[in-house]
């Protein structure tokens, strides 16, 4: 372990913009609200700000990305087929532990299945990431239930840990080690060492007091969901509270459902685009002769929980699908984020 | 392709050139077609009841099953012009170029099935999926029983593939009872839906599979009807469609309950089906 001094920070951030774009938290000026973007100046970056409305898969899942280019010219038969080649090098800083498992999540999907999404796989290799204990939770967090906070483990090239004056330093990859070197941090001595591991008890000591907005105690539903039944009034009941609106897969960071349009530009080339897509939205899996084999809402919504608290346990992510970022429950106008469905299916239980 | 290797590439189409089209029912046609690059054609190796991603360029990516046998057959789609995609495909010329991907999806069990009788019921486009496997299992025709084709469609001008359906019967010990919907003037043969044939034909059911590929509701009337034969549901292997987009398990459009049509299916057995929780 390794010591920055917080007024070095801004020379840490510059030897990362050497080499990186640099994504992280960022306030914005105006309205206070933090989102997670691309800093123009690594000065934005708010290490202390809270967690951001959307999710930290953006770098390497954009809303909207071109994943393949051509151009076709029929008169002569010449076809073209250009991978997209637009993937930076990046590096995420100040990602909480929640956001890091949620890329983790991803990546298992992408990159760990029987067929690799290559796009993905290029993003994450040029990647360096500084994830950001928690030394504080915030009121929606839940990360304790769902084993994915409030310190990462695993997945960083570089944690951060407050500490007073200082940042603990810990380094995760060889990527991390060579920074550290780099900027000549100096080592920690065996009481800041210790430091950490008091730290990261004293937040989640908080959770009682500071994160009260959402619990969900997904085991036990997750459990139900697996191998048990689940009424069906539960499922209509919160499929008539959704609105469609498809915000909860948006700022969720393991949701990853997408689709392929081919666009055909100006100049007589054609980007193949991918784009976040939701499987709340009824058009999902709509198929010719308007045949839709998942039409009532109630199967829409049933899906999306089986997918994170189910299918996802068993092939996906190998560990729920949810972890425990609370966005979902801060955006949805229905109110049926996650912990409001894992309460109504644990309810369902007690009853 | 199917094999888990870093460096698969599964997003980049390989390229094709449409050598002939053949106009098969009211908006259904034929598209004949070999790989521009020979290695890339060497490689193509599919297995019956796979499926590929067609791209035609300028409009998009379909997913189509492949219903040339895996053995010594020209390359093939038969597509229904339905929407954007498949209505530019419709659109093409000989010597246009197409974009494939794959081939993908699981295939049909044809090792688990060797000497048993099997039934075919189509209904309509169902019938091109299937193509593949029969005849890959005429060109077997020893390592298995009886082969019965059951195949209905709405009008007589509705049916695929009719011209092959004569060739089939040349071949030893392969029938085959048709009906359509409605009468029509001049049609002699069976008269109803295609379940009704399997009433009808006398099928075999001990050491029988059944493949079953159609619209939902035929699809749900047959199986009731093959059941009450005495049909095993283990015994009724169907392939399922979804929408696509990906092909490769990522996009989720072709997620039904548990599984992806595009990497746990396109073939199931009706007692897969019957457990995923989810209409067809
Ligand atoms: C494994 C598999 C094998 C298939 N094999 C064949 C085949 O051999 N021949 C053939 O003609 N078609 C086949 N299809 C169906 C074919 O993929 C669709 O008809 C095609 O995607 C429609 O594309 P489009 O852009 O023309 O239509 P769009 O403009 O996208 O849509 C037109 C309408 O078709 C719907 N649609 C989109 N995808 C599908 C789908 N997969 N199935 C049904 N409706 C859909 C849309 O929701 C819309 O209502 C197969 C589908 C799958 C999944
Ligand atoms: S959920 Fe946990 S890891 Fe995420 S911001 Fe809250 S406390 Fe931090
Ligand atoms: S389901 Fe909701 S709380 Fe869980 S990770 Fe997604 S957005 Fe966060
Ligand atoms: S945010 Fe709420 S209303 Fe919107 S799609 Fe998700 S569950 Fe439905
Ligand atoms: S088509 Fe994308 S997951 Fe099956």
């Amino acid at each position: 372990m390794n010591i920055l001094e917080k007024k070095k920070v801004p020379e840490f951030m510059a030897a990362l913009a050497a080499d990186y774009d640099l994504y992280g938290p960022i306030v914005h000026p105006d309205s206070k609200d933090v989102l997670f973007d691309r800093a123009a100046d690594p000065g934005d970056i708010a290490l202390q700000a809270p967690i951001p409305y959307n999710p930290a898969k953006i770098p390497f899942f954009p809303q909207r990305e071109s994943i393949l280019g051509y151009t076709y010219d029929r008169s002569t038969g010449d076809v073209r087929i250009a991978p997209a080649d637009l993937v930076r090098p990046k590096a995420l800083v100040g990602i909480r532990s929640c956001d890091l498992t949620g890329l983790l999540c991803l990546d298992r999907f992408f990159l760990g299945q029987e067929f690799v999404d290559d796009v993905f796989r290029d993003h994450r290799r040029k990647t360096f990431i500084v994830a950001n204990t928690c030394v504080r939770p915030f009121p929606q967090c839940f990360c304790v239930c769902t084993d994915s906070g409030p310190s990462a483990r695993e997945g960083f090239d570089i944690n951060l840990t407050e500490a007073g004056d200082v940042y603990l330093v810990e380094a995760g990859s060889e990527k991390g080690e060579a920074l550290v070197r780099k900027l000549e941090l100096p080592a920690a001595d065996e009481a800041q060492t210790a430091l950490k591991d008091k730290i990261v008890d004293g937040s989640i000591a908080l959770f009682d007091e500071v994160s009260r907005e959402n619990k969900a105690w997904i085991s036990r539903a997750t459990n139900r969901l697996t191998t048990g039944f689940i009424r069906n009034e539960v499922w209509e009941y919160i499929g008539k509270q959704c609105f469609e609106c498809g915000a909860c897969a948006f700022t969720c960071p393991s949701c990853s459902c997408f689709n392929i349009e081919d666009l055909n530009g100006p100049d007589g080339t054609t980007d193949r685009c991918r784009t976040w897509d939701s499987c709340s939205f009824e058009g999902y899996t709509k198929m010719a002769g308007d045949h839709n084999p998942r039409r009532p809402v109630e199967d829409r919504r049933n899906k999306r929980f089986f997918c994170k608290l189910s299918y996802s346990q068993s092939r996906k992510y190998l560990r729920p699908g949810c972890v425990g970022c609370g966005r979902c429950v801060r955006v949805c106008p229905g109110d049926i984020g996650l912990p409001t469905v894992v309460t109504a299916i644990r309810r369902e239980i007690t009853e | 392709m199917n094999a888990k290797t870093e460096t698969a590439i599964v997003t980049v189409p390989e390229i094709a050139v449409v050598d002939e089209i053949k106009d098969e029912i009211d908006e259904v046609k034929t598209f004949y077609f070999r790989f521009v690059d020979e290695a890339a054609g060497r490689n193509f190796r599919i297995r019956s009841g796979q499926f590929i991603m067609c791209t035609v360029f300028g409009a998009g990516e379909f997913a189509v099953s492949l219903p040339f046998s895996p053995e010594n057959d020209r390359l093939h789609l038969s597509v229904r012009s339905v929407g954007k995609v498949t209505r530019a495909l419709h659109d093409l010329k000989p010597g246009d170029k197409i974009g494939i991907r794959g081939p993908f999806g699981n295939g049909f069990p044809f090792e688990e099935i060797k000497g048993k009788n099997i039934i075919y019921v189509a209904g309509g486009i169902g019938l091109i999926p299937l193509r593949s496997s029969i005849v890959h299992v005429l060109q077997h025709r020893d390592e298995f029983g009886r082969i019965l084709l059951l195949y209905g469609a709405r009008t007589s001008k509705d049916l695929m593939y009719t011209y092959m359906i004569d060739k089939w019967l040349k071949t030893d010990g392969f029938e085959t009872h048709i009906a359509i919907d409605n009468p029509e003037p001049g049609w002699t043969k069976h008269v109803g839906f295609v379940n009704t044939l399997v009433e009808r034909a006398g099928i075999p059911v001990k050491d029988t599979v059944a493949f079953v590929c159609g619209p939902p509701v035929m699809f749900n009337a047959v199986i009731r009807d093959l059941l009450k034969r005495g049909l095993k549901d283990a015994h009724i292997i169907s392939t399922l469609e979804r929408h696509m987009k990906c092909g490769i398990g990522k996009c989720q459009h072709c997620a039904i309950g548990r599984t992806l049509v595009c990497t746990d299916g396109p073939v199931y057995t009706y007692k897969q089906i019957k457990t995923l929780g989810e209409q067809i």
